[in-house]
């Protein structure tokens, strides 16, 4: 008999404190994701932010390309959230400080998950970006604005070291052209 | 209601115990919070002083951040050891950086007086008048790490101490 009272009571105890845990990750969780991506960026204490662009790599995968630190915002970030039960949840960020300054483009090679992904600051001017590789392959980069202009391509084959970058104008014609070397390696 | 005493205590206890297990559980997460809130506080200054570069891995406890030195923050370090090196009351944790130790690191700033003390030493060697410029650790502060010359004429001193080459050879 005290046997099954204490096993009646650990049993209720244990879903009442499971039931509720749900029921409150439920609640809390945020479907929307400008409203994570604001929560994200008061948890990392990276304000004051500017979000350039938000690329799916699917439905519940989410990358965010962004800079902060005012007034400068020279740190150049990615984050990657990904769609839960719990709603939108941050999986990882990377942040480079880029100071752009007097440069055309910059650029820095991150892994992110399983992703490989180039970005960086570039000049106000450019309106297209053409990045030839070394071996004489061609992308053709997303340019997010915001605060800056900042490039971004999600890389779905093999990464390389070496390109040129021909910067466009408005009127299609070729601003500068300049070679960026990517640290495959980092950050070791 | 026919329950007996028996249970009714019974069922007391298990919402008191319910009840305890609750706020023990909230009250661990509070303090968990603020702790995980302190830490990439923390990262943050950290991160954007140095300019250093920040692989984020988890902002839940545990915290997983990874600082890495930026080509910008040579230049911060760069700085602060030509200083150093001239004024040795100015410490340069070598160790630290070199372990990458950031937050130990920059403890060496801590002592508000030794850095007044540095930059007025600095003026009084460089025989640069400082007067009316409200010059003060955060001169040097700025000098260090965002290479800042405005609001006093520090150029001139550095200029003048040899820590920066002169205007006209760059």
């Amino acid at each position: 008999m005290k046997k099954r009272i204490i096993v009646i009571i650990v049993t209720v105890i244990t879903l009442l404190t499971i039931g509720s845990y749900l029921i409150s990750e439920r609640l809390n969780a945020y479907q929307d994701i400008e409203e994570v991506i604001e929560q994200e960026f008061r948890t990392l204490r990276q304000y004051v932010e500017d979000v350039y662009a938000i690329e799916y790599l699917d439905d519940d995968r989410a990358l965010v390309f962004y800079s902060w630190d005012f007034p400068a915002y020279y740190n150049f970030g990615v984050m990657e959230l990904e769609k839960t039960w719990r709603g939108w949840q941050f999986v990882e960020a990377i942040s480079n400080r880029m100071e752009r300054k007097t440069a055309w483009v910059k650029g820095t090679y991150a892994e992110i998950t399983d992703r490989v992904i180039l970005r960086g600051p570039v000049s106000g001017n450019a309106e297209e970006i053409v990045i030839i590789t070394d071996d004489g392959r061609e992308y053709r980069p997303e340019i997010g604005r915001a605060e800056w202009q900042m490039w971004y391509l999600i890389l779905e084959d093999e990464p390389f070291e070496e390109a040129t970058f021909i910067l466009y104008d408005s009127d299609g014609e070729v601003l500068r052209e300049e070679v960026l070397q990517f640290d495959l390696n980092w950050p070791e | 209601m026919n329950l007996s005493l028996k249970y009714r205590v019974l069922m007391i206890v298990v919402f008191a115990i319910f009840i305890g297990v609750f706020l023990y559980y909230y009250g661990t997460k509070a303090r968990q919070e603020q702790a995980v809130a302190e830490e990439l506080r923390e990262y943050s200054y950290i991160a954007r002083e140095y300019a250093l570069d920040a692989i984020y891995k988890s902002t839940e406890f545990p915290v997983e951040v990874e600082l890495y030195p930026s080509a910008h923050t040579e230049a911060i370090l760069e700085r602060w050891k030509a200083i150093s090196d001239r004024y040795p009351e100015l410490d340069y944790p070598e160790a630290a950086i070199e372990a990458r130790d950031w937050i130990e690191v920059h403890k060496s700033f801590e002592d508000t007086d030794l850095l007044n003390g540095v930059i007025r030493k600095m003026y009084k060697d460089a025989t640069v008048t400082s007067e009316g410029l409200g010059v003060s650790y955060i001169t040097l502060l700025d000098y260090i790490f965002y290479q800042k010359y405005e609001a006093s004429n520090i150029e001139d001193v550095v200029i003048d101490l040899g820590i920066e080459p002169s205007r006209e050879e760059e």
